[in-house]
């Protein structure tokens, strides 16, 4: 387990949270707010999550890899075990303690180190917990992390840290905006792919990974949350560039993401990957971003790097 | 190495190429094979004949024609009890036919062989969405009446549509066009180049049937004569006043168009190969000889190489392997995916950095004479019906080395490449006789 989850509190879940029923806690937290005054809170819970007994379930995980076009190998693909793990995490950001509404938050970036295969049928426990609740020149962001190890074994097999923002949230004490708000300019490269999402992705998706997010499921479903249209879950993308990636990754790497302008759906996005290898010519890395044809607007960017 | 026998072209024969859903919208790849196999039959006398074996092939395939070619033998003049079997390797289909055959043929394993190819675009395989089938799957698994409502239920209304199939590349989303734009914008190829060569391949396919070239090597079908897409009487003017079709998503200029891309055809090719003795000993006439054949495949998933670009690799391997250059070329095949395609192709060959870099040579490979190229029109004009494209190359070449005989006291040389989709390509060198 890291150093910043050593103080914490333990708490045992019973078993891993449904995120449906987290979204509805949500909005209900987020109607007695509307009522009632919130206390703004600047601390995070001094709390991490455990689950154990979680196991890849061969028929949903093959549903997983068939919709993001993953090879169908018998090891979790490292997006599945983020939809397995992450209701955990999720759980700390429904807490009574936890300073930030959860409906509404933004993805803004993903990191996960995908270290020791992970196969459908083992036995895994999760921990989760949140840190580094920082400003942002729009709101405040927080990282949640996630932890999955082989029931047993002290080694992290797989460990995300997922970076989100409450948007026009601005806690007492926490930093200032730094030089986040800070982007390079953009300009598209030549597509290496491109993708035709059709208005069911973020339904499709939602039925393989359990993530119901309202703005995922339908325009009307989104509107009531303030977006024009539904859009595609972060995680989507992510998970599908890195299974465009390909087989050169191996078992075990690092897969970061950054997500910029939301894909609303339907969409056709203009995929680049670009690969890298090392002296003797065997694959380092690659760079991926997407981006829309129309506007040129930069969806995501990201790498998958050997470990 | 023990020296092989030889392996000849006795002839071809195809049916005019039409476009989808023209003259042959109501005709099978079977039908179309068939009949392009009966007019071999006859013009060379091959009734009842047991030929060693029939390799033939479509790229847009029904499941039900598993045995295509099989199925294809039975219902012509030949002797039903000739052997065959299909082939399938996207637009390289029909050379790879040609090639496999005569190293049987080299070997001594066949003595005869008919090598062709068929595709629709017209009678394309619709099949069912992958949600209905997987429903219908399970409901054939179910065994209670439970489990088939269940089964049942899983159908949603999305998923009765049915699925046509697509020319997008299977891990880029990207059609063909749109994998040639990206090349075509990397190697700074303009839209007059290319025009011209559309140009040039309805002009020289036209002067071919202005001389009875296809007389011989074609069967009237369907009321069809001549290719139904050739265009004698296009020019610049009309070619440069179509609007782009591919590359316009792409953030590049856009310059290809239907002019200069091969338009959906349906049509079927077949070659006659044989052993120098097979053919001697019928009296049948013998065009050329197939030297060798290479086949190449590039990484274009990402980027490395562009999609069509494959035999840029495997013409200079070929050559090398038979020290031969360029010069040795008397009559250049390159099939006309796109007019596009060909000026890559012959891009690269003159660009010295991507020679040493990406083939490993020490310098620029060489130039193609412009005059050498597709002498009798290529696929621009004629139309691709996929897998039959190989076929009609491999045809008009042996005839047309054969009419050259001889070049400065050696044989005339004919080098053809084609290239195909999952980054494909495959090149063949045939000498007159």
């Amino acid at each position: 387990m890291s150093a910043p989850a050593r103080g914490l509190e333990t708490v045992e879940l019973p078993e891993m949270p449904s995120l449906a029923r987290l979204y509805v806690a949500a909005a209900r937290d987020a109607a007695k707010k509307l009522v009632g005054k919130a206390t703004a809170r600047a601390s995070l819970p001094n709390a991490r999550h455990h689950v154990v007994g979680i196991r890849p379930d061969l028929i949903k995980m093959t549903e997983y890899q068939t919709l993001l076009g993953e090879a169908k190998r018998d090891i979790a693909p490292a997006g599945y075990v983020h939809t397995l793990a992450f209701p955990a995490a999720m759980s700390v950001m429904g807490r009574e303690d936890f300073p930030l509404p959860l409906l509404g938050m933004v993805h803004l970036s993903n990191h996960v180190e995908y270290r020791v295969p992970i196969f459908y049928g083992d036995l895994l426990d999760v921990t989760a917990w949140a840190e580094k609740l920082e400003g942002h020149r729009s709101g405040t962001q927080v990282a949640l992390v996630v932890e999955v190890q082989h029931a047993g074994n002290d080694d992290v097999a797989w460990r995300g840290v997922s970076t989100y923002l409450a948007k026009g949230v601005y806690l007492p004490g926490t930093d200032k905006p730094g030089l986040n708000g800070q982007r390079d300019e953009f300009r598209p490269p030549l597509p290496t792919a491109m993708w035709s999402l059709d208005s069911e992705t973020g339904r499709d998706y939602a039925a393989v990974s359990g993530d119901f997010n309202p703005i995922h499921l339908s325009s009307i479903s989104a509107r009531a949350l303030g977006m024009r249209r539904s859009i595609a879950h972060g995680m989507y993308t992510a998970s599908r560039a890195l299974a465009e990636v390909g087989s050169q990754k191996g078992d075990t790497f690092t897969w970061d993401v950054t997500f910029e302008a939301p894909v609303f759906l339907p969409a056709r996005v203009c995929l680049n990957i670009k690969d890298a290898v090392d002296g003797g010519g065997a694959w380092e890395e690659s760079e991926f971003v997407g981006w829309n044809p129309s506007s040129g607007r930069r969806h995501f960017r990201g790498t998958v790097t050997r470990l | 190495m023990t020296t092989l026998r030889k392996a000849v072209v006795v002839g071809g024969n195809r049916i005019p190429f039409a476009r989808a859903n023209g003259a042959y919208a109501m005709t099978s790849n079977q039908d179309m094979l068939t009949a392009a196999l009966d007019g071999l039959v006859a013009r060379y006398g091959l009734q009842d004949e047991r030929i060693g074996e029939v390799a033939a092939g479509a790229v847009l395939k029904h499941s039900r024609d598993f045995n295509l070619t099989r199925e294809a033998v039975l219902g012509s003049a030949l002797s039903p009890e000739t052997p065959a079997y299909d082939v399938q390797q996207a637009c390289a289909t029909g050379l790879e036919t040609v090639l496999g055959l005569c190293d049987k043929i080299k070997l001594g394993r066949i003595d005869s062989g008919v090598a062709g190819g068929v595709d629709s675009a017209s009678d394309a395989p619709i099949v069912v969405s992958e949600g209905l089938r997987h429903a219908l799957l399970e409901l054939a698994r179910a065994k209670t009446a439970q489990q088939k409502l269940k089964a049942l239920s899983k159908i949603r209304p999305r998923d009765v549509a049915p699925v046509a199939p697509g020319t997008n590349e299977p891990r880029t989303g990207l059609s063909m066009g749109e994998h040639q734009a990206l090349t075509t914008a990397q190697w700074n190829i303009s839209r007059e180049a290319q025009d011209e060569l559309a140009l040039s391949s309805h002009r020289n396919l036209a002067e071919a049937y202005e001389r009875g070239f296809f007389d011989d090597l074609m069967t009237p079908y369907r009321g069809l004569t001549r290719d139904a897409n050739m265009r004698p009487d296009t020019s610049m003017e009309k070619l440069g006043s179509l609007k782009t079709v591919f590359g316009r998503q792409l953030g590049d200029e856009a310059t290809m168009t239907a002019g200069n891309s091969t338009p959906l055809t349906d049509g079927a090719s077949t070659v006659l190969l044989a052993s120098e003795e097979w053919a001697e000993s019928r009296d049948l006439p013998i065009l050329a000889e197939v030297v060798d054949g290479e086949a190449a495949a590039v990484d274009f998933v990402h980027g490395k190489d562009g999609l069509l670009m494959a035999p840029v690799f495997a013409v200079p391997r070929l050559l090398g392997r038979l020290g031969l250059t360029f010069e040795d070329i008397d009559y250049f095949e390159i099939h006309e995916a796109f007019a596009a395609t060909v000026l890559c192709h012959l891009a690269a060959w003159e660009d010295e950095e991507f020679c040493r870099e990406r083939l490993g040579l020490d310098g620029a490979f060489g130039k193609v004479d412009r005059a050498k190229l597709n002498v009798n029109g290529s696929s621009l004009a004629a139309g691709h019906p996929f897998a039959a494209t190989g076929g009609r190359i491999v045809a008009v070449l042996a005839k047309q080395l054969h009419e050259r005989g001889s070049v400065g006291g050696r044989p005339a040389r004919g080098l053809i490449s084609v290239c195909a989709a999952g980054g494909l390509g495959v090149a063949a060198v045939l000498e007159a006789r």
